[in-house]
């Protein structure tokens, strides 16, 4: 309630005095930069509260468009590189290569062992941080984890129990093809990686050496493709389907499976009731399984003029109550174990399908060329064998020629 | 009288343009920003040889094809109706400029919407009316692809073609009309013999500038199709955006660059010999 | 004689009127269709199968786009930037029009073909060397910015329009008025100016779409203090989820300004100054 009011006061605020920042009487003024899907969500609140427990700092906010990621990383990059970058903000696992590269990123291990917020963040989520020297460089702020919405309606009607196996995950989406429906809503447009990170990283490939061109990983890939090639258990438009149509396509009744994470939940729930579950993503005999982990951190950068009050403001963020208001702001999960036992901002078989795919969880490797695999080359090559302009062996081929040529 | 605009587009273009030109001789990989040693003409080198770069030609002489020439016609058409009087003109002339006053992001958006698979009317109203047998996946074919964004930016820029045209009608004398018109012509023939050669040249000045500007524009398939499915929709530059947006590469992005603006130049001079004879 | 008239009227319905309601309806439909979605409510905007028109409607999107988001701010960012482009433009690219148009000199049509080739550069190429050139003028995230960057952008196509309507007035015109002792500027201030103002609406027409529009710049060389409408409704499309609602809302609400500014002008596009003046 009090939040609330706070919230929508400060926003009244800022509307009728869009060019007026409060400056000038701090004495250090850090730049932050954020995105958030929901423009009408600020971080005001925050930013006030910290302020008032840090008197000496003022916060600068920005929230930058996400434009699928390339705006955000271009104007984050460009203003580093032109000497103008904030002092923190929010980044990922596929940028931390190439700034790592430009040398932007400060380390941050003293500072996190001395913190008290460290050992509320798991094992496993510090594991999942670590730059590739060792070294710790991003802050944990949020995350999601990739699993599978089913329709459980649908299959309850087939007399068929929630996927685990791939074998199950194709009789399900076979017996719910048919009748202007599909069983599974493939994603061959942008983001559509994770999808075949399941299928395919998970199932006996790897992106290292030969890792692609392996026999199991051939077949794997073989098998992804088959779904809508040779099973035809996805929709005609799945090559070019991204997030907005998969999701679409499930609520309007057309899909039975899809692949996402909690963040669209409530949207789902909101359609489709008790009918939409989520379960971790199936698991294949060759793999250790995949699920893919959608990060997001902050980092802390080398070129800020007041490093600590950037990483007392990184910190807040990632502590506990505040990190628990933060993620309500920006509709992922809190990193914070002691923010996950309450966690009640979606119904609870989704909070559990995420935390059971923990065990499951991979990222892609840091390498530079990631960003360049997961925007551009992955959704055309695989666009491509979709339609059938190239086989699939030729798609891994192209995949093992930009990592390792 | 020429001295500002030539200043202005010295400071503030010439100098990205030349800088352009030096990261094309240079590896210049933008989160690399310390090395970038000189390596002549490899960019260039490297991005002809790539098979991309002939298909993205391909679509691009499609793409500005189909789209110039439509838009044109439509374009035309619309201004000589705009031009004749009747009660509502006013009002008829200001919403005709709706498509051009949208950024390219919504019209991608609303015309990809439109034509999604599942939940978009033009397949509802296609099927509802007999027009298809079928919904039809447009943007995940390559055929159909391209004619959904030509359809697009069609939409997108008659406007423009309408409202230039429109004013250049404006030099035409109407007694040129009055005389055709005693002497017998009918309106195609006043059309042909009164109108076109008084439009001449804003023709071809406005001809020429919406090539340069469609051959260049690729929000609108960015956004609807991101170049596909594949590389179905990928033109010239937005090959080279792809290159430096996501690989990275500004170098080869700016080999592409170049050698897109010298294509674009060629067709211009020629275009620009032939017509303006002073 | 009332049949005449009746006849010419129902003549001008078939061969006018109606060809013009079906060329705007092409032209508005799909913007229509936007706006019939954003009454829509949420639920309603994924069904299927789709209804076309809206089972209920809603005004929460609008309401919650203008109250809860700096959308109208950023309509009057996108204001100020494209009245200033047009401002600018106009003044630097009239008098090039003429000069290129009454002027005979040496190397006319090279730079003239020189001033296209900005155009023909695809504009990410220019971004990285245009941002560090504001950061090192201190000009990023103001007004300046984006109207010098929008401006010297749209100069090549308004200044190559601009001469071909100038083209287009007879050179007695200028020579009358030499006689009379006029400069080369008042000439074109005075004569030619009013003459050739259907091109010069038509050309400002495109200076400010062409700015309303513009995107890349804009998130590029401003963002906090100075945030344009196109750069706005990007943040509606989030990495999670887009706000289709507010979207449609706001992009049915952005195409406005420039209608409504265009409803005024429209009357000087079809200047009727030249019609019957030019001759004689």
């Amino acid at each position: 309630m009090k939040r609330r009011t706070l919230l929508t006061g400060a926003t009244a605020a800022l509307a009728t005095t869009p060019l007026a920042r409060p400056h000038a009487q701090k004495a250090v003024t850090i730049r932050w930069w954020y995105h958030f899907d929901d423009p009408k969500a600020t971080p005001d609140a925050l930013i006030a509260a910290f302020e008032k427990t840090n008197p000496g700092i003022h916060v600068e906010a920005e929230n930058i468009p996400w434009g699928g990621g390339g705006d955000y990383d271009n104007r984050l990059y460009t203003s580093l590189i032109a000497g103008n970058g904030p002092d923190v903000a929010m980044v990922k696992f596929v940028n931390q290569a190439r700034l790592l590269e430009m040398e932007a990123l400060l380390p941050l291990d003293t500072w996190i062992d001395a913190w008290p917020g460290k050992s509320d963040i798991s094992n496993d989520v510090w594991r999942l941080h670590m730059g590739p020297d060792g070294k710790r460089y991003y802050l944990p702020l949020q995350y999601v984890v990739l699993y599978l919405y089913v329709r459980q309606d649908w299959l309850a009607q087939k007399n068929l129990k929630l996927p685990t196996t791939f074998p199950d995950f194709l009789a399900a989406a076979e017996a719910t093809t048919g009748d202007n429906r599909w069983g599974f809503g493939l994603r061959g447009g942008s983001g559509g990686h994770d999808f075949w990170a399941t299928f395919v990283l998970g199932n006996g490939a790897k992106i290292a050496k030969g890792g692609l061109t392996s026999p199991q990983a051939l077949a794997a890939n073989q098998w992804f493709i088959d779904l809508y090639r040779a099973h035809h258990v996805c929709p005609p438009s799945a090559p070019t389907d991204a997030f907005l149509q998969t999701i679409n396509n499930m609520k309007a009744g057309r899909t039975a499976m899809t692949i996402h994470h909690i963040g669209s939940a409530n949207e789902l729930t909101a359609a489709l009731g008790d009918a939409i579950t989520a379960v971790p993503v199936p698991r294949g005999t060759n793999g250790p399984g995949w699920a893919t982990y959608g990060d997001g951190s902050s980092a802390v950068f080398a070129a800020s003029k007041n490093r600590e009050a950037a990483w007392k403001w990184a910190a807040y963020l990632s502590t506990s109550a505040t990190n628990v208001a933060f993620n309500k702001l920006s509709g992922q999960v809190t990193v914070t174990t002691s923010g996950a036992a309450n966690w009640d901002v979606q119904p609870k078989r989704f909070i559990e399908a995420t935390t059971n795919s923990l065990p499951m969880a991979q990222v892609l490797p840091n390498l530079p060329q990631t960003a360049d695999f997961t925007r551009t080359v992955w959704p055309q090559t695989t666009q491509r064998a979709l339609l059938g302009q190239i086989s699939p062996d030729d798609m891994m081929r192209t995949f093992d020629k930009l990592f390792f040529a | 009288m020429l001295t500002p605009a030539l200043a202005a587009t010295t400071f503030l273009v010439l100098i990205p343009v030349v800088e352009t030109l030096w990261m094309s001789l240079h590896n210049v990989i933008l989160f690399r920003p310390r090395s970038a040693p000189f390596v002549g003409l490899a960019n260039y080198a490297h991005a002809l040889a790539d098979p991309v770069f002939w298909s993205s030609l391909g679509n691009s002489v499609i793409w500005v094809g189909g789209a110039v020439s439509l838009q044109f016609g439509l374009g035309l058409g619309t201004a000589l109706l705009l031009n004749r009087s009747f009660a509502w003109r006013g009002i008829a002339r200001a919403l005709v400029v709706v498509p051009w006053a949208l950024p390219s992001v919504i019209i991608g958006l609303i015309w990809t919407w439109m034509l999604d698979f599942n939940l978009g009317v033009l397949n509802e109203i296609g099927v509802r009316l007999g027009l298809l047998s079928a919904p039809i996946a447009w943007l995940a074919q390559p055929d159909t692809a391209m004619a959904a964004v030509i359809l697009a930016v069609v939409w997108q820029g008659f406007p423009f073609f309408a409202v230039t045209l429109l004013a250049g009608m404006q030099a035409i004398p109407f007694d040129l009309y009055e005389a055709a018109a005693l002497d017998g012509a009918g309106p195609f023939l006043r059309f042909r013999y009164v109108t076109l050669p008084g439009l001449a040249e804003v023709i071809a000045t406005t001809l020429l500038l919406r090539m340069i500007w469609v051959a260049n524009s690729l929000d609108l398939i960015f956004v609807m199709t991101g170049g596909g499915p594949g590389t179905a929709t990928q033109t010239l530059p937005l090959h080279a955006f792809l290159t430096a947006w996501s690989g990275g590469n500004y170098g080869e992005g700016s080999a592409l660059a170049v050698i897109f603006t010298l294509i674009l130049l060629s067709v211009v001079v020629i275009h620009v010999r032939r017509t303006h004879r002073q | 004689m009332i049949e005449r008239k009746r006849f010419a009227r129902g003549r001008r319905l078939v061969l006018t009127e109606l060809p013009i309601v079906a060329i705007l309806g092409f032209a508005l439909l799909p913007w229509m269709w936007m706006m019939l979605s954003s009454f829509r409510p949420d639920a309603e905007l994924t069904q299927s199968p789709i209804t076309l028109w809206p089972r209920t409607l809603t005004l929460a999107h609008h309401i919650e786009l203008l109250q809860r988001t700096s959308f109208i701010w950023n309509l009057r960012d996108s204001l100020v930037v494209a009245t200033g482009t047009v401002s600018l433009g106009l003044m630097l690219s009239l008098p090039a029009a003429y000069a290129f148009s009454r002027y005979r000199f040496r190397g006319r049509q090279p730079l003239r073909v020189q001033f296209l080739v900005i155009n023909m550069f695809p504009v990410v190429m220019l971004i990285l060397p245009l941002f560090v050139l504001m950061r090192q003028l201190g000009l990023l995230d103001t007004y300046y910015a984006l109207i010098a960057g929008h401006a010297t952008f749209t100069l090549p196509f308004a200044s190559w329009m601009l001469t071909s309507y100038v083209d287009g007035i007879p050179v007695s015109l200028d020579e009358q008025a030499a006689v009379d002792g006029a400069t080369p500027l008042q000439v074109l201030l005075r004569v030619i100016l009013p003459v050739v103002m259907p091109g010069v609406v038509a050309v400002g027409a495109y200076m400010f779409i062409a700015s309303w529009n513009e995107y890349l710049f804009a998130l590029m060389l401003a963002g906090q203090h100075v945030r344009t409408v196109t750069v706005a409704l990007q943040l509606f499309i989030g990495e999670n989820q887009i706000q289709w609602g507010l979207l449609m809302a706001g992009g049915t609400l952005v195409a406005l300004p420039a209608v409504i500014l265009f409803l005024f002008v429209q009357k000087q596009l079809v200047g009727g100054l030249t019609k019957g003046a030019v001759v004689g």
